[in-house]
């Protein structure tokens, strides 16, 4: 468990520094907006998943 | 205690767009592995993959099934997600409900208001990062 709480933190780190290192899809908008937008991803995703069923 | 987090928290917690509560909350599972689990189903890690460049979504993939392997949406039980439609829930929202439910968790965290708001007779806690946080530290007291 050792070894995995240690894997976690370092990818974790690792992810973290990666991302701050590019622009944010966020840039500028306040919390509110971002939910708004995760909201409309998760709907079109979503609509995307139905539309593929059999 | 086991949670389902929300596609906000990891996107949050990633800097994507920064939450201190969101930041801490994910590093406090991280370094408290063995006493807490997080489960995550495919619908959440494609919201998140929609948000990050291919090689850092390798990197999540392979962070999060360190927690649990990703929960395959076809296996929640239909009728779980109708229930919750019934209730109110947003269809996509729905299934995430079913899917909290179906792994047992005790609380599923969001900073979605939208979830926020729902009913408190569920099955299992809806809260934000900030409060998981403080109901983590009071199960350790």
């Amino acid at each position: 468990m050792k070894n995995k709480t240690a894997e976690a933190k370092k990818l974790w780190n690792e992810l973290r520094e990666s991302i701050s290192k590019k622009p944010s899809p966020f840039e500028g908008m306040s919390e509110e907006e971002v939910i708004k937008q995760l909201r409309k991803t998760r709907k079109k995703l979503w609509e995307k998943k139905l539309a593929l069923r059999p | 205690m086991h949670f389902v987090l929300d596609a906000n928290e990891y996107i949050f917690a990633l800097g994507l767009f920064k939450k201190a509560s969101c930041e801490s909350l994910i590093q406090h599972f991280t370094e408290n592995m063995p006493l807490h689990s997080i489960s995550i189903c495919r619908t959440i890690v494609e919201e998140v993959r929609s948000n990050l460049a291919p090689k850092d979504f390798h990197k999540f993939v392979k962070f999060v099934n360190l927690f649990n392997p990703i929960g395959e949406d076809f296996l929640v039980p239909f009728e779980l997600g109708s229930k919750y439609e019934f209730i109110g829930f947003k269809p996509a929202d729905a299934f995430i409900a079913a899917y909290a439910e179906w792994v047992g968790a005790d609380a599923l965290i969001s900073e979605n208001r939208h979830f926020l708001a729902k009913n408190p007779t569920l099955p299992f806690k809806i809260i934000n990062a900030e409060n998981c946080l403080k109901l983590m530290q009071a199960s350790l007291q």
